[in-house]
């Protein structure tokens, strides 16, 4: 994921919460008798939420609808461009690689995740890997995800992840740097009685 | 029944990496709430488009839907202190209170971060894993029949029960093997350890 997708979800997030604040929150506490300042949407407790005159206020005026229309568009734009980056898992197709004489080689992203996956799946106490390539062309990115065989260090593996597998892909790929973001799980297993 | 119970709460391990950029090392991981984002994006969509498309109808010389007049009826006839109204207020802010700590918080609790032997290499180890580890090393120790084992972000709680030995003995030797254990696991914070031993029950 995206660093920037992460900032943009979490400020929608907390600006719908808000909203949802303010306006639930108001609704309560004036609802239930504290005074309402004279400024605010509702009056007083018997005040309604949203009245006809307030409704219709200004549906005489000709920008009235045009507004209404653009904003509801508006949003709706934000919202589907919102859902389509949430859900759309971006995925590197191509990696550059200098050649180291000029020319520039380009590698798939597939068989580049694949030789990672592999290599990773071998290292001593690895049950389980999966790569996947992200960031851009020029400087990619890996998000790593292992499981581990019992009686392995957790420490250890990371070592290994880091110093073969991760190396290596960065070495013969000519890469500046690969930064990576590993994950390890544990894969369940019944305790075993040694002595 | 020789019923007893040894605690020792660990001082905290000393903190690893002392030197180098330190805070930005032990930094926690921030999920991306995908799924919240998700959720309240197809609820804008929807309520944005359903608005949308009535008005546009409107505007059309269409009699607008049903549930349009409905709702404009409805929030111009109910008062503040209706009990509805005041459950749908209670409700709107509950639920915005809940996006705020989404958004506000990191989320991922489970995932511990682990300590940076690369710059370019950012790790995380999931804890029910680490209580693996734990849990098979204790194993390993002379006098433990079974273990369990709790990962939390601060702590790790190790109940054994022990079959034969010294309780004291095998609760020294519980402590050494995973107070190495922990170090092995790499993290940037590693848990206080608290061990305790139980005599087996089953067992005269």
């Amino acid at each position: 994921m995206r660093a920037v997708l992460r900032v943009v979800n979490r400020v929608l997030l907390g600006l719908a919460g808000l909203v949802l604040v303010a306006l639930g929150g108001s609704v309560l506490a004036i609802g239930l008798g504290a005074p309402a300042p004279s400024w605010w949407l509702h009056d007083g407790k018997d005040d309604v939420l949203l009245s006809e005159a307030e409704r219709t206020r200004w549906r005489e005026e000709g920008w009235w609808w045009p507004v209404v229309v653009a904003v509801l568009a508006a949003l709706l734009l934000l919202a589907l461009w919102w859902l389509v980056a949430v859900l759309r898992r971006r995925r590197l197709a191509h990696v550059l690689v200098d050649t180291g004489d000029g020319e520039e080689a380009v590698v798939h992203g597939r068989a580049l995740e694949h030789a990672l996956t592999e290599d990773a799946a071998h290292l001593s106490g690895v049950e389980q890997a999966q790569v996947h390539l992200t960031g851009r062309r020029q400087a990619p990115a890996v998000r790593v995800r292992m499981s581990l065989a019992p009686h392995i260090d957790p420490g250890t593996a990371l070592d290994d992840l880091t110093h073969r597998t991760l190396a290596h892909a960065r070495d013969s790929a000519g890469l500046a740097g690969l930064p990576a973001e590993v994950r390890l799980r544990g894969v369940r297993h019944r305790a075993e009685r040694v002595s | 029944m020789s019923e007893y119970t040894g605690t020792v709460l660990d001082k905290t391990p000393p903190p690893p990496a002392p030197a180098g950029p330190g805070r930005k090392q032990r930094r926690r991981f921030w999920s991306a709430r995908r799924v919240p984002a998700a959720l309240l994006a197809l609820v804008t969509l929807v309520i944005a488009g359903a608005f949308l498309y009535d008005i546009a109808a409107v505007r059309a010389d269409r009699p607008a839907m049903k549930w349009r007049r409905e709702l404009a009826r409805q929030l111009a006839r109910r008062p503040l202190d209706d009990i509805w109204v005041l459950v749908g207020a209670g409700v709107a802010a509950a639920l915005g209170l809940w996006l705020l700590l989404l958004a506000l918080t990191p989320g991922l609790r489970p995932l511990l971060t682990m300590r940076r032997t690369h710059p370019d290499v950012r790790a995380g180890l999931h804890r029910d894993a680490a209580a693996l580890v734990l849990r098979d090393r204790a194993m390993e120790v002379a006098g433990v029949q079974s273990v369990r084992v709790r990962v939390r972000r601060r702590r790790a709680d190790v109940r054994a029960v022990s079959h034969f030995r010294e309780l004291d003995e095998v609760h020294d030797d519980l402590d050494a093997v995973l107070t190495d254990a922990v170090r092995g696991l790499g993290l940037a914070r590693p848990p206080a350890l608290s061990v305790r031993v139980r005599r087996s029950g089953r067992k005269g």
